[in-house]
């Protein structure tokens, strides 16, 4: 089973993030901010990350960049989940290598969608 | 709704549009008839009924059954089948094309994401020899509806994050400070959109090399298949490809068609249709 770890700052989110990924038969961990998701990912390496921009402690942005340089963070399929849906945002996310970009609001239809492009599902 | 409006609505569809809808979708016709209602006051599907009969008008009644139709649609809602499209049945199209032209027929095209597809797909083909083709792709669509929100070619924050790829959306969508995204110029310049029923004579549309009629003849009575089909097939230029749904067959609805031998997926033009032996 592939695992997907959620970070968003919101417990809702993640709350309602999981159900979804769950259905997709992915095992789901949480991390409330990119410092809390890095300790992770250093632990045990994710197959898919679902990451939240704004975020208290260390932003979506800075966790990306610094889960690339860590030893297998290249390995993670990272898709953004977030409200900054303007296009330089998403440029500067795929820039810093992001694979996928979901725009919230979003819904479980969106989410299948997205991890399909990336070859997730 | 009382049984006697479904039957009205139900007849009319037939009429005009040539949908079978079973009585066990009745309350797809509350839904897709909500906004004309709303529009013109009628309080219930009773009362619009009452008034088509009361005040016979063809404008109306047409407008009701493009409303009934289905308008579920994504982009690349038909990967698949795109992709042999591209990658097989326009390039060996290209092959016996004299004049290096190619014109696709959307059939039954909804609110255009098919058709934006398919150009988006053909955009990409740098270094084939289909990026070297002139490709025009007409999408049409029964209800004026559709053909108005495809031609203005904007979309929502949920259609564009179902089936588009970031990638293919940055490149060929602008965002708007609402949150909707609109086509790009470049995408627009080889796809146009036309009003047209497909139980109606196609020739103001021309001959095409390729026609893709998606999740359309599973929504028809057996006869209107029959007619599409044949519809479809008079716009057809000998050995042109026609392709359905994947989900979707042509085999037994018309003796103008038969599965291609050598393209996966797609019918091709009967030279001479099947005469039944009469005794």
């Amino acid at each position: 089973m592939k695992h997907c770890l959620i970070v968003d700052d919101s417990r809702v989110v993640r709350t309602v993030a999981g159900r979804i990924i769950k259905d997709l038969s992915f095992s789901v961990s949480e991390a409330a901010h990119g410092a809390e998701a890095l300790e992770q990912c250093r632990k045990q390496m994710p197959d898919a990350i679902l990451l939240d921009w704004n975020m208290p402690v260390m932003n979506g942005l800075d966790f990306l960049r610094a889960l690339r340089r860590e030893e297998n963070g290249k390995d993670p399929v990272v898709v953004f989940c977030t409200n900054e849906n303007d296009s330089e945002h998403i440029s500067e996310a795929i820039r810093a290598g992001a694979n996928e970009y979901i725009m919230k609001p979003f819904d479980a239809e969106i989410v299948e969608s997205k991890f399909s492009e990336v070859g997730l599902v | 709704m009382q049984d006697s409006t479904f039957n009205e609505l139900a007849d009319l569809a037939l009429r005009i549009s040539g949908q079978h809808i079973p009585s066990s979708k009745a309350y797809l016709m509350e839904a897709r008839l909500s906004s004309i209602s709303r529009r013109e006051s009628f309080a219930t599907l009773d009362d619009l009924v009452h008034c088509l009969k009361a005040r016979p008008n063809q404008r109306f009644e047409l407008e009701v059954a493009a409303a009934l139709t289905g308008k579920l649609t994504r982009f690349f809602n038909e990967k698949d089948v795109i992709e042999q499209i591209v990658s097989h049945a326009l390039p060996q199209r290209l092959k016996l094309s004299k004049s290096g032209r190619l014109r696709v027929w959307c059939a039954g095209v909804s609110t255009g994401q098919e058709a934006w597809s398919l150009a988006m797909r053909l955009k990409e083909q740098v270094g084939s020899p289909l990026a070297k083709a002139e490709i025009e792709i007409v999408g049409s669509d029964i209800s004026s509806d559709c053909i108005e929100t495809a031609e203005r070619g904007i979309y929502g924050h949920f259609d564009v994050q179902k089936g588009l790829s970031i990638h293919r959306l940055m490149t060929n969508f602008t965002r708007h400070n609402t949150g909707e995204w609109e086509v790009n110029e470049e995408l627009r310049k080889s796809v146009t959109f036309r009003r047209h029923n497909l139980l109606h004579p196609a020739h103001d549309l021309g001959a095409f090399d390729l026609v893709l009629c998606s999740n359309v003849l599973s929504g028809l009575a057996k006869s209107a298949q029959r007619e599409v089909v044949d519809t479809i097939t008079a716009q057809m230029l000998p050995e042109a490809f026609l392709f359905l749904s994947q989900k979707e067959t042509g085999e037994g609805i018309s003796d103008t068609i038969k599965p291609s031998r050598d393209m996966r997926g797609a019918f091709v033009k009967q030279s001479k249709p099947v005469k039944t032996a009469v005794a």
